[in-house]
């Protein structure tokens, strides 16, 4: 055997999974994202000796602080914010691996010191030129961010970028991005990151519905009567206010989580498990989207309310938000995937903030039985068959059928089937950004938005925005703790349909 | 993590129909526990020498798995008849939730010891996978042996409870490699760490011609059938007993020392029930520990 074969050794291993050596480089390093999400999801991916030995990390931002403060702050974050405990061995390798350098993103000068910098750390830890940019800087500093990312690249190893959302703001500034984007790198080196779907239960749905040849044949227009997806949340801006004041509902969680879930919710199976198999699936998906009229569409905006006991304020009294604000927080839409598996079948989508728990879900509700043969009354207990899908929190699926009640006569009720991943497997799930930044080290775009999909999504927001701008809501209309406004619930009841009881 | 026991139900000289009926007693609480999830049947076969080990490591198993778990505590020598206990594991996971596994002890007096295949076919879980965990060195040849393993999926062993003999034992467990069979030893699990800290060393390591191992003799074992059948090439292997595997060198190089903790037996033998297919490196592996080693083209 010659030595230049490829390792193997690795065969088997799960250090197929390690990626090639690299740097990872966070810009908007000081952030809260950093300090809750990235820097844990670093820690865990160390303490499972999943990263690469040949392996760095830099923390770049406008702060002025020294490696030092950069790594206590980083300590700090990952006991407050990881999943798993600080252990010394795991931690030291990560900390002599991190370094910090401050910049201010619009200064070529600045630019170049990180430049500098990432040079001197490539040779300190070998990581033969290859670099990952995980970009959590606000939207105005993308562009410029970018370009001075490509305009510095070097031929050296491979070269990726995670953005974080919000990737534009409307669909000319996502298209204008997408083009600064395309002017330096390759699509294949562009990671638009989606949280939601780094989450396992997202996964699970896919695995849900071409792992189990039973929902296939009925996942149709023919069985199905509609389908509802929620996300909710109990929270209220939490201090981002003047992110929120621009984004809103629509921005923030319909153009990427919802629009996703409802792309994978609706999408052909695809070939492979592949990059691009998937997410050419979940582009047309997108494509055939019903654009929805105003009335297929509510917003609203929540007002002072009781949330677990507590009284909470409305939005416009929320510090930073503008008393008479007219940014929605809560969106709820009929739209309709115009192909012959989902014609004429509605998805009904709704996200909001303040509404009285945390949970996103999927419920498939199925045609009722065509001819009950009971007598009258029997089963007036009965709802349709719904299969619902978990995606947080009590992660997992149920489905609602019909069963008899013990006793002389035939009664039949609805019952719930319950599978909880958190009753079934070790509830010890990854958190999505240890997935996500993994894959990205490792090159694969699965989990990751591509930019015609973003457009697509951006396209669809764009419509709605439009009618918008003709009307006035009475701001606020919904009550904090509340399921929304009125008109959401008649946008249903127009169908002769209702929301799903929690 | 200690669970909640939930219908503790033993029984003397009982017949299965009994074990059954408690075990459906068990799907009809009112506490919600009903609406359980199982993902397999796990079935020990535990002579008493390893039954303390089997209970402590069943106590950090069953938190993983919502499954039926059967002790078979085998009594040959005892007379004939079957005692049983049933209960029902609840281990809390925060939210409300609990993950449930059944566990059933069966003890095999007298000639119910001969056939335990028999007792435990009418207890298997149906559609699931079924796993033996074999303590000991299995009787391979044995119907005691052989029927149980051919009603399961897979065969766990952990060579490091084998006696002596490990060459012939590893032959004859080859032997039971098939189609309808896989096979996982918890040692060679315990040896990923180091297998990962050789790989690391490639190509340093790829003219190998010995392996150092201060070490368990199944675990050095092992590591130099693997080395073998990877490399493709005879490695000849030194051992010095140890408790552990502490230190591994390859041709006199030191391999760095892999720095994670070592996991539970419970934690080992976890990660072996969520195998569901063969594993053709450990195969290999255990070949060529036998000295069935065969230069492939």
């Amino acid at each position: 055997m010659t030595v230049t074969e490829a390792n193997p050794l690795l065969e088997g291993l799960r250090l197929k999974r390690t990626p090639e050596p690299c740097i990872i480089t966070i810009f908007g390093a000081s952030g809260d994202l950093t300090a809750r999400k990235l820097f844990p999801a670093l820690y865990s991916l160390a303490f499972r000796r999943l990263l690469p030995e040949h392996f760095a990390v830099v923390g770049s931002a406008r702060s002025e602080m020294s490696g030092d403060e950069f790594r206590e702050a980083m300590r700090r974050a990952v006991e407050e914010h990881g999943r798993d405990p600080v252990r010394d061995d795991a931690w030291d390798w990560l900390a002599e691996r991190t370094s910090y350098v401050p910049t201010e993103f619009v200064d070529e000068a600045h630019e170049d010191r990180v430049a500098a910098h990432l040079v001197e750390v490539d040779r300190q830890w070998e990581t033969q030129g290859n670099r990952v940019y995980y970009l959590a800087v606000p939207p105005m500093a993308m562009p410029m961010l970018v370009g001075e990312l490509g305009k510095r690249r070097t031929s050296q190893g491979w070269t990726r970028l995670i953005i974080e959302k919000p990737f534009g703001h409307d669909l000319a500034s996502a298209k204008a991005l997408n083009a600064t984007l395309a002017e330096h790198f390759a699509e294949s080196e562009v990671f638009r990151i989606d949280h939601y779907l780094g989450k396992e239960t997202v996964q699970n749905l896919m695995a849900l519905r071409f792992a189990n040849g039973i929902f296939e044949p009925v996942w149709n227009r023919q069985f199905i009567d509609h389908v509802q997806i929620t996300v909710a949340e109990e929270i209220g801006i939490e201090g981002r206010a003047s992110f929120y004041e621009q984004a809103g509902a629509i921005r923030d969680v319909f153009q990427n989580h919802l629009l996703q879930l409802v792309a994978l919710t609706a999408m052909e199976p695809p070939p492979d498990f592949d990059a691009e198999s998937i997410r050419n699936e979940k582009v047309k998906v997108l494509r055939a989207l019903h654009t929805p009229g105003p009335d297929d569409v509510v917003r609203g905006q929540y007002g002072p309310g009781w949330i677990d006991g507590l009284e909470v304020p409305g939005y416009r009294q929320e510090p930073g938000v503008a008393p008479d604000s007219m940014t929605e927080t809560y969106v709820a839409a009929k739209l309709f995937v115009d192909n012959w598996r989902w014609a004429d079948t509605p998805f009904y989508v709704r996200t909001g903030k303040r509404l009285p728990r945390r949970e996103t879900t999927i419920a498939i509700q199925f045609k009722r039985a065509p001819h009950p043969p009971f007598e009258e009354g029997a089963a007036d207990g009965l709802r349709p068959n719904v299969l619902l899908v978990h995606v947080q929190p009590d992660e997992g699926v149920s489905l609602a059928i019909g069963a008899k009640v013990p006793g002389q006569g035939m009664t039949i009720r609805t019952v719930n089937m319950n599978f909880l991943y958190g009753g079934t497997f070790r509830t010890d799930l990854p958190e999505a950004y240890e997935r996500l930044i993994l894959d990205t080290m490792l090159g694969d775009a699965t989990l990751f938005m591509r930019a015609d999909e973003i457009e697509e999504q951006w396209s669809l927001v764009d419509a709605i925005v439009a009618f918008w701008r003709r009307d006035r809501p009475a701001f606020p209309n919904y009550a904090a703790g509340t399921w929304g406004p009125s008109a959401s619930d008649e946008l249903m009841h127009r169908d002769g349909r209702s929301w799903r009881r929690h | 993590m200690t669970p909640t026991v939930l219908g503790d139900w033993t029984g003397q000289d009982v017949g299965l129909d009994e074990v059954e009926h408690e075990l459906s007693l068990l799907r009809s609480g009112d506490d919600g526990t009903e609406q359980r999830t199982s993902v397999m049947t796990h079935i020990a076969w535990v002579p008493p020498p390893w039954e303390a080990q089997a209970r402590a490591t069943f106590g950090d198993l069953g938190e993983f798995y919502p499954s039926r778990t059967i002790l078979l505590l085998p009594r040959p020598d005892d007379p004939d008849g079957l005692d049983a206990r049933v209960s029902m594991q609840c281990f809390p996971l925060g939210g409300g939730n609990s993950v449930c596994t059944e566990l059933v002890e069966l003890t095999l007096r007298g000639s119910r010891a001969e056939a335990p295949a028999s007792v435990v076919v009418a207890l298997l879980l149906p559609d699931l996978p079924a796993f033996l965990r074999w303590r000991g060195m299995p009787m391979f040849g044995d119907p005691v042996f052989e029927r149980l393993a051919g009603l399961v999926d897979r065969l766990v062993v952990d060579s490091r409870e084998w006696d002596e003999g490990l060459h012939g034992a590893y032959g004859s467990l080859a032997q039971h490699f098939g189609e309808h069979l896989a096979v996982s030893d918890i040692v060679w699990a315990r040896t990923l760490p180091w297998r990962e800290a050789i790989a690391q060393a490639w190509p340093g390591v790829a003219e190998a011609d010995e392996l150092d191992v201060s070490g368990p003799e199944a675990d050095a074992l092992l590591l130099a059938g693997w080395l073998r059948s990877r490399l493709q090439r005879p490695v000849a292997l030194c051992q010095r007993d140890a408790e552990e595997v502490e230190a591994v060198a390859v041709d006199g190089e030191a391999i760095v020392e892999p720095s994670l903790p070592r996991p539970s037996s419970g934690a080992l033998l976890s990660g072996e029930l969520d195998r569901f297919g063969r594993d053709r490196f450990y195969e290999a592996a255990v070949r060529a520990a036998a000295g069935e080693y065969v230069r492939h083209a």
